[in-house]
């Protein structure tokens, strides 16, 4: 038992006391991850989803074209508040902190991100994405998909992680039972307050020798104990992470400063997904959208300060993606409505920073919305292949090549 | 959708598809009838489980196909609709482009507010009706319907009053005629708003409506071609709804009408939207996939083709009407059998509706419906639709710890302490008795000894030191602690 708790230190520099009979015991005491750059099993995959549709066109702004401030009379960035990154194309103003990890070599610009028949519905474009099926009705999610083949250990609870109140599609899976935690502080068993109850709750709650038989009946029992297991033993588990970074005070801010906690206490974690908006800016799209990209902007900026300061940002990649971009005109009441492709990022660990793809032609349009040039399956494909450095077959369905976006 | 490679969810076993949907002759007692009021209701009180199982099944399940007017629930509540369309004028009048106007974020906010008052009335209005109707039956058809022909409010400008008189179709026509659904529905300003239907056009028709009505809600991918789509769109050019500011309401227009020859499912003529609904419940595929839909349902996931097409035999030659259906599904040997016993996972409306009439609350609060949202269900608002997946898809860590600690919530609530439910009445049992109690009343006996044993524990206290020995003192608060307990065994989340 000594031996085990000065590894558990030892390893994660947890200060928790957990028994040996813990599951978790036995995953943290595997050896002490390398951290480097190249390195295979460590990798970390923080997927951020920006809700709502975000305007592709006011992130990343074609200052250079002079048909963008035709159809964006009101709302288009003046040129020379344009962040740039060439004569044509330059960052939203209030991204400097992602303007100056892009000037470190640390951001990947993909530009106009889509794929074949958009759907303009939230949700059905939203599944879409989700599942990587734009054509048919998927009941699994892309990295549900990933988490099933990688052949993880089945006592990690924490394989992946939503920081969302319920489990986006992205993450179901069929083996994998993912948490879906909003924040510590509400993933908990009320009841964990009250004498007595805790200790009953926990052998009942997985009691599978019931006197009838139902195909759910494991599924449930598993579910309930990694509830109970998870909840208590979550916030123990991260509570030995320390942290110097100044987080901003937003609710990206705290689901990114929880993601780096995750990350550092060595859990095995191989996905976090995170939700950003609502970038659904159908009037007075300014104030709104301005203030959404700032706070993501200051908030990857304080994440990768916290990684790096624990030697954890070459094994974390962070990648953005919305449902769709939005119309390329503006709409009378200084807003958008639903469109098509948009421009996603890519941050930090592995990847090769610049400009890829093309800009979309703002001329050449789909009933008013801009046609995309990459397919988004492209893109994950390579993060499947190149991050995690598994066959996208099976995962990504069809053949989408792979991109050099990443190391 | 696409289907799995193997049946995942299906009962272990086989099936005798030959007397599966004959009558079942077995024994009849509570745990089959909660079973029976759980599937075709939203559950029971012990008083509802005693009652139905004193009567032959027959009559039990008579009782829910033929069921009595609902007239003494309170009727929809007061939707506000008006001021919308009052603020919407003053919306224009203030000037919708000059956003950023005080008067203009006055106005938008008060709409903001008043959506928010009329999302929990007729929420709160349709969960307390599931809970305390005379009619359970009627109610879960409702449900299913919904879950089926689905449309969600606030969604594409769809205003509260039209997706609560959507709501009436499927309660009206609970036990109808499939058809006649598929008829009203596509004519319903709620769906026609939510499918793109409502400003299509003979230039542009829109298929979204055209498609979703085969793939989602009648016949299912691989049942028609792209053709028959773009076809089948013409077709519903015109079915339209007027403006809140006109009254709202369908109306056919005639100018925007595609009234050419469209060639469907093989069949040509100058077809409307009503001549496509005909078409398409001749096709095989028709009966089949309401089948699929009912069995999912009502009986188990994932059921075998064959029990499929004997239930779409039924189906087809009762010319799609629900009730004699219905009455054949809950009085046969293959709902009865241990296989659908407990073999599907409660959705959060059916544990919240469950968990209430079981204490006898009839009330839901605002903190029920929150805890309902983060279950990921609430009515009115599928997420898509395709509506709810169901099954394996309810349950993950974290709307686990929902449900667990919705029912600590509901034990311990203002509401419990003041119903007097059968959890607490009478004298203080023995920790033995109360044991016997909780395990027959709250799962019909589903638990195993072992765990029974562990509830004996608890209640007695004498091995806990914190909890002390059970009296007179603390009886109330250690039975409402082992009601908790007892809803947290896995059988409580399988209905």
């Amino acid at each position: 038992m000594r031996r085990s708790r000065f590894l558990l230190g030892a390893v994660s520099g947890l200060t928790i006391a957990a028994s040996t009979d813990s599951f978790f015991a036995k995953a943290l005491a595997a050896p002490a991850l390398p951290g480097l750059p190249g390195g295979g099993d460590d990798r970390v995959l923080i997927l951020v989803n920006l809700q709502g549709g975000n305007d592709g066109l006011n992130t990343v702004v074609p200052y250079g074209m002079q048909q963008y401030y035709r159809v964006r009379p009101q709302i288009g960035v003046t040129p020379h508040d344009v962040l740039t990154f060439n004569g044509q194309i330059g960052l939203n103003p209030e991204m400097k902190s992602l303007k100056a990890m892009y000037d470190a070599g640390n951001v990947a610009v993909v530009q106009g991100v889509g794929y074949p028949k958009p759907d303009h519905s939230h949700f059905r474009s939203t599944e879409i994405w989700q599942t990587a099926a734009p054509d048919r009705y998927e009941s699994t999610g892309w990295l549900g998909r990933y988490l099933d083949s990688a052949d993880l250990p089945e006592t990690n609870l924490f394989n992946a992680l939503a920081v969302a109140q319920v489990l986006p599609e992205a993450l179901i899976a069929r083996k994998v039972d993912v948490p879906a935690i909003a924040a510590i502080q509400g993933y908990a068993l009320s009841s964990d307050k009250m004498a007595g109850e805790r200790g009953a709750f926990s052998s009942l709650a997985r009691d599978t020798r019931a006197p009838f038989s139902s195909p759910y009946l494991g599924t449930v029992a598993e579910i309930e104990d990694h509830a109970q297991r998870g909840s208590e033993e979550l916030p123990k588990l991260v509570a030995g992470y320390k942290t110097d970074a100044s987080y901003p005070a937003t609710p990206i801010g705290r689901s990114l400063a929880l993601a780096a906690q995750i990350v550092g206490s060595n859990l095995g974690t191989k996905v976090i997904y995170v939700q950003h908006g609502s970038f659904d800016t159908h009037a007075a799209q300014k104030g709104t959208q301005d203030r959404l990209l700032r706070e993501l902007s200051d908030a990857l900026k304080a994440f990768y300060d916290d990684l790096a300061a624990h030697g954890n940002d070459k094994r974390t990649l962070t990648m953005t993606f919305s449902e769709f971009g939005r119309r390329v005109a503006e709409n009378a009441s200084r807003g958008t409505d639903h469109g098509e492709a948009g421009p996603m990022f890519l941050v930090g660990g592995g990847v090769k920073g610049g400009i890829y793809g093309d800009h979309p032609s703002l001329d050449d349009l789909d009933n008013g919305d801009i046609k995309f040039g990459v397919d988004f399956r492209s893109v994950y494909a390579t993060v499947v292949e190149k991050w995690f450095g598994r066959p996208s077959a099976g995962i990504i369905a069809g053949d989408f090549p792979t991109m050099a976006l990443l190391a | 959708m696409t289907g799995t490679a193997s049946p995942q969810f299906r009962p272990a076993g086989s099936l005798n598809v030959t007397t599966a949907l004959s009558p079942y002759q077995g024994p009849w007692n509570a745990r089959l009838a909660a079973h029976l009021l759980r599937r075709a209701g939203f559950g029971g009180s012990p008083d509802d489980v005693a009652r139905t199982a004193g009567m032959p099944l027959d009559a039990a399940v008579d009782a829910l196909i033929r069921y009595p007017k609902a007239d003494n629930l309170p009727g929809a509540p007061a939707l506000l609709d008006d001021h919308y369309v009052e603020e919407r004028r003053m919306l224009a009048q203030a000037g919708s482009r000059n956003a950023d106007d005080a008067s203009v974020q006055q106005i938008k906010m008060q709409i903001g507010k008043d959506r928010q008052k009329t999302n929990v009335s007729m929420i709160s209005w349709w969960m307390n009706r599931m809970i305390n109707t005379p009619a359970p039956l009627q109610e879960k058809m409702t449900l299913f319907w919904h879950g089926l022909f689905t449309t969600s409010v606030f969604q594409k400008g769809i205003t509260p009053k039209e997706a609560v008189d959507q709501n009436w179709i499927f309660r009206n026509n609970a036990l109808g005629s499939a058809r006649e659904i598929a008829h009203y529905v596509s004519r319903d300003p709620a769906m026609l708003k939510y499918l793109d239907n409502a400003r299509s056009n003979r230039a542009h028709p829109n298929e979204n409506y055209a498609r979703e009505l085969m793939e989602l809600f009648t016949l299912g991918i691989g049942n028609y071609t792209e053709a028959d789509v773009r076809e089948s769109a013409r077709a519903f050019t015109g079915y339209s709804v007027y403006g809140p500011l006109r009254g709202g309401g369908f109306y056919f227009n005639q100018r925007d009408h595609d009234d050419g020859v469209k060639t469907f499912l093989g069949r040509s003529g100058n077809f409307d939207g009503d001549d496509i609904v005909e078409v398409i419940y001749r096709q095989p595929a028709a009966p089949r996939w309401l089948a699929t839909k009912l069995l999912n349902f009502f009986v188990y996931n994932e059921p075998e083709p064959q029990l499929v097409d004997a239930l779409a035999l039924v189906i087809a030659k009762n010319n799609y009407q629900m009730a004699p259906t219905m009455s054949m599904l809950l009085r046969s040997n293959v709902f009865y059998s241990d296989r659908a016993y407990r073999s599907l996972v409660k959705s959060p409306i059916e544990f919240v509706a469950g968990t209430y009439k079981l204490f006898g609350l009839t009330a839901v609060t605002p903190e029920t419906l929150g805890a309902l949202n983060r279950m990921g269900q609430v009515p009115f608002h599928p997420p898509s639709v395709k509506g709810w997946d169901g099954g394996a898809t309810w349950l993950n860590s974290q709307t686990v710890l929902v449900r667990e600690n919705f029912v600590n919530y509901l034990v311990t609530s203002q509401m419990m302490m003041q119903a007097s439910t059968w959890l607490t009445m009478g004298p203080p049992p023995t920790a033995k008795d109360a044991t016997d109690k909780l395990v027959g009343t709250i799962l019909q006996g589903d638990a195993s000894p072992a765990s029974a044993g562990k509830l004996e524990a608890y209640l007695d206290g004498a091995d806990t030191s914190a909890l002390g020995q059970l009296s007179g003192e603390n009886f109330e608060e250690r039975m409402r602690g082992a009601a908790y307990l007892t809803m947290a065994m896995p059988a409580y989340q399988l209905n």
